[in-house]
Parts: structure tokens; sequence; C-alpha cells
């Protein structure tokens, strides 16, 4: 990840960090849409205000996005949830670009089938390349549950790798 | 349980993420193009609060010394020097906003100081400015 406190071009940063940063942006939003609209909104208060500020700059784009896709929930009334939460399972094979290893496919197709607690931990610690410390933080609990749901998420993609590779 | 999840990481961490809709980054260079400036108070994320310490912080020294009672010419002031030092930071404890959200303050803190002088009549104009900008960071509660 390029150092966000340089004063680099905001398009480079982006086309580096963008992919990973949407991926966290759809584990908190109910389609690839809202997804694109939170990290578009998050990424623009995080270049701005935030890029500035001292400490780790993933943490504080992390916590953007989460901020901008807490907005959005609260802001979406009953209905479009429920008409969402309806479509939005159609979408979830479209978090990665396919891929030709059937190990690494059936990867990829495992993933959303976590629960979300613990997709999330994993989706920050490998994408938003946080410590359990700092995930603990993003998501108000403790850094040893944190590490729990991590191992917890470990066993269970091991099965569903093997279930989808050999059965 | 086993403890050793190096291959599976290393399988995750090969996975690449689509990238964000054309859109977006079209909304972000919209975005970029336009000046930014504090949001709405149940929205703010950075607030500036300079007016008031500045307003209370302003330091102007002048020395005036002449040689000849007879040079009464206005001042020819030239700028010397203008330095800002580096910011301190205080980070503070949460606070809950008005729309039931929690963030965290950070404050940063700083002097400007600008330096003149008219050597015609050795005079000095010293403006000592401290100032300080306040950020919230928002803090998940949930």
């Amino acid at each position: 990840m390029s150092d966000a406190h340089s004063a680099q071009d905001w398009k480079v940063w982006f086309a580096e960090n963008g992919p990973r940063l949407r991926l966290i942006a759809r584990q908190w939003t109910r389609s690839d849409a809202d997804a694109d609209d939170v990290l578009q909104e998050a990424f623009i208060r995080f270049w701005k205000n935030q890029r500035h500020l001292p400490g780790n700059p993933n943490a504080l784009v992390v916590t953007s996005i989460r901020r901008s896709a807490l907005d959005l929930y609260r802001s979406t009334d009953r209905r479009s949830l429920r008409e969402k939460t309806v479509s939005a399972d159609a979408d979830t094979m479209t978090w990665f670009e396919p891929e030709a290893d059937p190990r690494l496919q059936a990867l990829t197709d495992s993933l959303p089938q976590l629960p979300d607690e613990q997709r999330e931990v994993v989706v920050l610690k490998i994408w938003g390349d946080l410590t359990f410390d700092e995930i603990g933080e993003q998501l108000s609990i403790s850094p040893n549950t944190a590490a729990s749901r991590w191992r917890y998420a470990m066993e269970a993609l091991r099965k569903l790798i093997s279930t989808r590779t050999y059965v | 349980m086993s403890e050793d999840y190096t291959e599976i990481e290393s399988a995750l961490r090969s996975l690449r993420p689509r990238s964000p809709g054309p859109s977006v980054a079209a909304g972000i260079a919209q975005a970029m193009q336009t000046p930014s400036r504090p949001a709405a108070p149940e929205k703010n994320i950075i607030l500036w609060m300079s007016s008031g310490l500045a307003t209370a912080a302003c330091l102007v020294g002048v020395f005036l010394f002449s040689r000849n009672e007879s040079n009464s010419l206005s001042p020819e002031y030239q700028l010397v020097s203008a330095e800002q030092t580096p910011a301190a930071v205080d980070i503070l404890s949460p606070v809950e906003l008005s729309d039931g959200s929690y963030a965290r303050p950070v404050r940063l803190l700083w002097n400007n100081t600008t330096h003149w002088a008219d050597t015609k009549n050795n005079t000095q104009l010293i403006d000592y400015r401290p100032a300080q900008q306040l950020a919230l960071i928002p803090v998940e509660t949930y």
C-alpha cells in the first residue's frame, strides 16, 4: 500500500487500493452498487480530511468506510432494505475476479458463505491489513474475540474448500 | 484445532477483489475539483475552530529606534521571515455527538510567526499567532 500521508495524486492511491477497499465496503452493504456509493463517499472524506492525520491510514480509511456504510443503512427505509436483502445474494459471487485455479475459485465461492461476523474479520485482516487490536477497535470487540473469529473462519474455509474441491 | 493457517491465508491474499465501478472514480474526481469545506454540524468530521483562539492570541511587538529625530518618513516594511511550527497532536477522550454517535477529538496546535523589518528606521514588527484545528474521528459503537 502506498503512503497515504504523501502528497501523491489520489488516482494512484485509489487505483492501487480501490479494489480491496470496495471489498471491505461490500461487507457492510447489501449490493455492489451500495458498496460503490459507500466507497466513494468514504474515500472523499478520507482523502480530503483525514489522510494527513497521525496513525495508520488503513485504520482511518476503514473507519471512514464503516461510518459511510452505517449512514447509508440508517438513511434507507425498511421497504427498500427488504427489497435489497432479497436481491443481495445474487451478486455475492462478484466480489472477486474469477480464478483459473480450482482451489482458489473454491475459496472465492466459500468466503461469502462464512457467517458475517467471521467474514468481516477475515476481510479486515487480509484486505484491510489490520491487526487484531485494530480490528477489535473497528468492530467494538476485544482482540481475543477477533482472533477467535479468525480461527473459526479459517477452519470453516478449510472444510468448505475441501468439500468443493474433492467432492 | 490446528493453528497453522499460513497456506489458506496466503491463498486468500492471492485473490483479486473486483475493482469499483467506473462511476466511483468519476464521482471522486468531480469531488476533488471542488474545495473542501466543513460539513453540517450533525455530520461533522472536521471542525475548524481557529477563530476563537486566534482572536485571543495575537501578539504584536513593535520596537522603534530612531537616531535621527527628523526622520519621520512612513515605515517601509520588508518581510524577513514567516515560520510555522510543527503541529502538536492531542488525542482527547471520546465524546457523544448530537446525532447520538461517538467520536474521538484530535486537536492540532501550532504557531505562525511572521517578521517584518524597516531597515531605514530600524523598526521591527513581529506577528505571533497560535492556531489550532480540531478533528473528530468517528468511533463505532456497535
